[in-house]
């Protein structure tokens, strides 16, 4: 009993430990947001004189509603175009006999994690050339290829994990094969289609490199590209920085929070088949 | 419904005869055809838009490349960019950094996310709000977090600096000397990173088999050897999947380094990515950048290949 105590003790605080690592600069970020100019500089713990000037500063300085709307537009967009087609693939790959799966799933994993940086100048030449530059459709290309590999690979595997009794008595039931995906199989699939779908938007929000090189205009910037560029040559504005950081993290925080164990199901997705 | 399950498949098959028997090879092909037409727009998609261009760039990477302001020709075929990047000292150095980098963070990351897995696993009170905890760097904007750890490091009046003064230890720049910049966004990463690694091998742990720790601990094994020789042989396969995971992130780094440091000072912390991009879109060379981007995608091909085990154990063998 003794013995199982200290265990529990050493493993408690070395989980406040870890708590502290992780949000200590959280919430500095947080706090610095609500520093005022005079106090940006100063590290006291907790802002001496709290004002959320920074947060009006970063909607009407800079055009930082302009780029969360961008955005949004952005990810949505690609969230619900990488399901419809992901789905389908997945269920393909997941059930239907097709010569060549096991080399299709494995270069689709392999491309999810290939670098960026080897796509990015063909992409820029070739969309400069449609005119698709500073636009929400060339973007929104770019996220649909980027992350349905992924989103493919999450969502055949959950597929697998679904009896097939179902489909063979849809069949039975005279269901065609579309229907079928769509009436029997996704209801089933819906943890899955929810865990790719974080995913997707997750990474479509937090994307940079392709939205810095293809969507440079003030216009049609993202979140992210927005706040690596605030400010000017000389000086940082780290309250407006900040304020248009925690404004950006928000409903990544309350999608994550919310589908907590989608995201933990989905970042286990590879562990649990192995 | 019932008819058909109390029977089964086979006795149905037999019932039917010898005339079923081709429908069912048609049946079979006709699924076949259905499953290319329910995989090709999104493989088409991947096709179009990620494999072309990386055939692409390799292509200009063996060309003289022309980009003008409304348009780009490529002619002949010459190894004059991968000439003029074997000949640069910076190109060497970005790759000794990027690939050392690559080797100190994730062992870092695999360490310690190792051992924030197995707190979780022992952790009874409030563990599924420290998972949340966990799973926000990890989907937080890596340019946000760039941003915060250039604010922390500042020279003048960053918190780091201040928590080092109250220490005794003054006048650091850490942002500005080459091997604490390096450093400095070593730690970014794992903060970042970490939390990923742990809940990766945390369902590894999970899914462990209980019996065969059960029976090494009756035949008196302590916590220490059931861990070493035990667990972590069983736990491999989950952590290759993680190890791999992040090898091939760490080594398209780009992020981080652009924000926090610009691969400064000097070049002291430029990524591959980095030069490449700072190649293609400052310089607008695209001969010599789409060789950078082309030498990059082949060290990660490389890598890939190396994992091809893993990736094989990945999609299961299953063949239809």
């Amino acid at each position: 009993m003794a013995r199982r105590r200290t265990k529990n003790l050493g493993t408690n605080i070395a989980a406040i430990a870890i708590a502290a690592f992780v949000a200590l600069p959280l919430y500095w970020m947080v706090a610095s947001s609500f520093k005022g100019q005079a106090d940006i500089t100063s590290s006291a713990a907790v802002p001496p004189h709290p004002t959320t000037a920074n947060y009006g500063n970063a909607f009407s300085n800079y055009n930082f509603g302009t780029y969360l709307m961008n955005s949004a537009i952005v990810a949505v967009a690609t969230t619900a175009i990488v399901l419809a087609l992901g789905t389908f693939a997945g269920y393909a790959l997941a059930r239907l006999p097709m010569r060549g799966k096991t080399a299709i799933m494995t270069a689709l994993l392999m491309i999810s994690l290939f670098p960026t940086i080897a796509v990015v100048a063909p992409l820029y030449l070739l969309l400069r050339d449609i005119g698709w530059l500073n636009s929400y459709q060339g973007l929104v290309l770019s996220y649909t290829a980027l992350m349905l590999p992924f989103a493919i690979w999450i969502l055949r595997n959950f597929f697998l994990g679904i009896p097939k009794a179902m489909e063979e008595s849809a069949r039975v039931d005279g269901a065609g094969p579309v229907r079928t995906v769509l009436q029997v199989i996704l209801p089933q699939a819906l943890p899955g289609l929810f865990t790719a779908g974080v995913f997707t938007f997750v990474a479509a929000w937090t994307e940079f490199i392709i939205a810095l090189t293809l969507n440079n205009s003030d216009r049609y910037r993202t979140v992210a590209v927005g706040i690596a560029l605030f400010g000017g040559q000389y000086t940082t504005p780290y309250g407006t920085i900040f304020a248009a950081s925690a404004v950006a993290m928000l409903p990544i925080a309350i999608l994550v929070l919310v589908f907590r164990r989608a995201v933990v199901s989905g970042l286990t997705a590879g562990a649990v088949k192995g | 419904m019932t008819l058909v399950d109390a029977r089964g498949p086979r006795e149905t098959r037999a019932a039917g005869g010898d005339s079923r028997r081709p429908r069912r090879g048609g049946l079979r092909r006709s699924s076949a055809r259905l499953g290319w037409t329910f995989a090709s727009p999104a493989l088409l998609v991947v096709a179009a838009v990620m494999i072309f261009p990386i055939v692409f760039s390799i292509i200009m990477s063996f060309s003289n490349v022309n980009v003008t302001g409304n348009g780009f020709q490529l002619s002949g075929v010459t190894g004059k960019n991968y000439s003029i990047l074997f000949g640069s000292p910076r190109y060497w150095h970005d790759l000794e950094f990027t690939a050392t980098y690559t080797v100190v963070t994730v062992t870092i990351e695999m360490v310690l996310g190792t051992l924030v897995a197995l707190v979780l696993e022992r952790l009874t009170v409030a563990r599924g709000w420290l998972m949340a905890l966990l799973l926000l760097p990890w989907a937080l904007i890596t340019v946000v977090s760039a941003q915060l750890w250039a604010y922390v490091y500042n020279g003048v009046y960053g918190v780091f600096d201040a928590i080092m003064n109250s220490v005794g230890v003054h006048n650091l720049n850490v942002l500005g000397t080459p091997m604490q910049a390096s450093v400095a966004m070593g730690v970014a990463d794992v903060w970042k990173t970490t939390p990923f690694v742990a809940i990766m091998v945390l369902a590894g742990l999970v899914m462990l088999p209980g019996e065969v720790v059960e029976a090494a601990r009756i035949d008196g094994a302590n916590a220490w050897t059931v861990f070493w020789r035990v667990r972590l042989p069983l736990l491999r396969p989950a952590l290759a999947v993680a190890v791999m995971f992040r090898i091939l992130q760490a080594f398209g780094l780009f992020d981080l380094p652009y924000v926090l440091t610009n691969g400064g000072p000097g070049t002291s912390t430029e990524s591959l990515a980095v030069l490449g991009y700072k190649v293609l879109f400052n310089d607008l060379e695209f001969g010599p950048g789409a060789a950078v981007a082309a030498s990059t995608a082949l060290v990660v091909l490389v890598v890939c290949l190396l994992f091809l085990k893993v990736f094989r154990t990945q999609v299961g063998e299953q063949e239809d």
